[in-house]
């Protein structure tokens, strides 16, 4: 099994993100559900926006934060998943 | 269902003047309404369609609205004799029971789009639990239609003042608020650039879903500066009685809906612009997306594409959402902890004075005096 890192991902068309400063709110449009992400969350969702790879945007993060490199890895796994199992992002082909 | 309007009775006033609208709902429900039949008006106002349904010959009307201004109508209608008809339901429909099912159910729940609050909704409930069988719906139904517009002065508001300004600050940053924010205009034809296309049907006799989410495809048929989508509606309110607030109609009360493009797009006849256009009902208020792809004529290729929605038209903070999420954790505070004791004062024959007096005895650091204290109660307990 592939490491879900090693995909690119692309924004759903549901998915309307409304950003204020550092955090975000995202909108379902298809369910009508609100999300809202942090600092961190707001940085991953910018890099997958911009079409980069989880693991570029892992590593301008770590960067940035000065945060644990495999810490940053770990959470965007969990960050990933958690996206894709409410359909905001989906594997691009 | 409507909450209340927020409407004046002037406002009221500019509706019964507003032709064709008028007269077209006249002239159906003096089609549909019989010798001594029953009807319900819902979202009634001050209860024109009431007074007209009993000078048609209805034998009973039953005017639904939560505004204050339907209390006008029991002096109304004992002005034109037909109080012992009507009976006066200040609630709203959807919480409405019935004696009876009725044989017509009239409303007018539209704001600048049929798409508006929860109009969908009252109609659905009316449909199954007010309308009899073979009973009149009116309206029947709508028809929405958008075509691509061209209007520099609407457009301003979401452009001009973000990108220059005479103080030479730097507000560029407000622009993308602003250029996701739907206006009510008023066009005329000479400002739209393509044909227009059908957006949605929304058929009053089974619509079950809120939401709309439509494709069109809109061909430039003129050379100039597009700003954005423009759309409006065409009723049929009953059978062959129709009105529109297309451009080309005479302005309605409605006004039509002009939704922006991030930014002007130069358009030749011939080129495309794809729209999926989404509306969404989110807290008793439509949430509109317009996702917009700008086509060459002479390849079909993509020029520009636009990801807009009125979500982006407001500033957002992540708490104020959270706060009404269902794992959100309130936290008593002491104005809650006041309002709790100013109901627990209710039912026990004290008038708003006599617990504003209490609350002011126990609460003196929170009002500066008795008037402060009863605006409070009296604020509080009118939500009820």
């Amino acid at each position: 099994m592939t490491d879900i890192l090693d995909h690119n991902w692309q924004i759903s068309a549901d998915a309307v993100a409304n950003q204020v400063g550092n955090e975000t709110v995202i909108l379902h449009m298809g369910n009508g559900t609100y999300y809202g992400l942090d600092t961190i969350g707001t940085a991953l969702w910018d890099g997958l926006k911009a079409g980069k790879t989880p693991i570029e945007v892992c590593d301008q993060i770590a960067a940035e934060y000065d945060v644990d490199r495999s810490t940053v890895l770990s959470d965007m796994r969990e960050f990933l998943n958690a996206l894709a199992d409410q359909d905001l992002v989906s594997k691009s082909a | 269902m409507s909450v209340p309007s927020g409407y004046s009775i002037a406002d009221y006033g500019d509706m019964v003047d507003c032709e064709p609208r008028m007269s077209t709902y006249a002239e159906a429900l003096k089609r549909a309404v019989t010798p001594d039949c029953s009807v319900i008006d819902i979202g009634a106002g001050f209860g024109i369609f009431a007074l007209l349904a009993c000078q048609y010959g209805a034998g009973s009307v039953v005017a639904i609205e939560t505004d204050s201004s339907i209390e006008l109508l029991r002096e109304l209608a004992k002005a034109n004799g037909c109080a012992d008809r009507i009976t006066i339901v200040r609630d709203l429909s959807t919480s409405f029971e019935p004696e009876s099912k009725a044989d017509v159910v009239i409303s007018d729940l539209r704001g600048t789009m049929p798409l508006f609050e929860s109009h969908i909704a009252a109609i659905v409930d009316a449909r199954s639990r007010l309308l009899a069988d073979g009973g009149k719906l009116l309206p029947m139904r709508d028809i929405l239609r958008v075509a691509l517009a061209r209007s520099p002065k609407t457009y301003q508001s979401a452009h001009s003042p973000w990108t220059s300004n005479r103080f030479g600050l730097d507000l560029s940053a407000g622009q993308r608020f602003a250029v996701n924010d739907s206006t009510k205009v008023y066009l005329k034809p000479s400002a739209l650039l393509s044909p227009a296309q059908d957006l949605e049907v929304l058929d009053y006799r089974t619509i079950v879903d809120p939401h709309i989410d439509s494709s069109v495809e809109l061909t430039a048929d003129r050379t100039n500066t597009a700003h954005g989508l423009l759309i409006w509606f065409d009723a049929e309110i009953a059978e062959g009685l129709t009105y529109s607030n297309a451009p080309d109609a005479p302005s309605l009360v409605y006004g039509q809906m002009f939704l922006p493009f991030s930014k002007p797009v130069r358009v030749e006849p011939g080129d495309t612009v794809t729209a999926r256009i989404r509306a969404r009902l989110l807290d008793h208020d439509y949430i509109w997306s317009w996702d917009c792809d700008v086509n060459d004529r002479t390849n079909g290729e993509q020029r520009l594409s636009f990801r807009q929605s009125t979500f982006l038209r407001k500033v957002v903070p992540p708490a104020a959402l959270k706060s009404g999420s269902n794992h959100f954790v309130p936290e008593r505070s002491d104005l809650m902890t006041i309002d709790r004791d100013c109901l627990d004062l209710v039912d026990n024959g004290r008038s708003n004075g006599e617990i504003a007096e209490i609350i002011l005895d126990r609460y003196a650091d929170r009002f500066s005096d008795f008037q402060q204290a009863l605006d409070h109660v009296s604020n509080l307990l009118r939500r009820y």
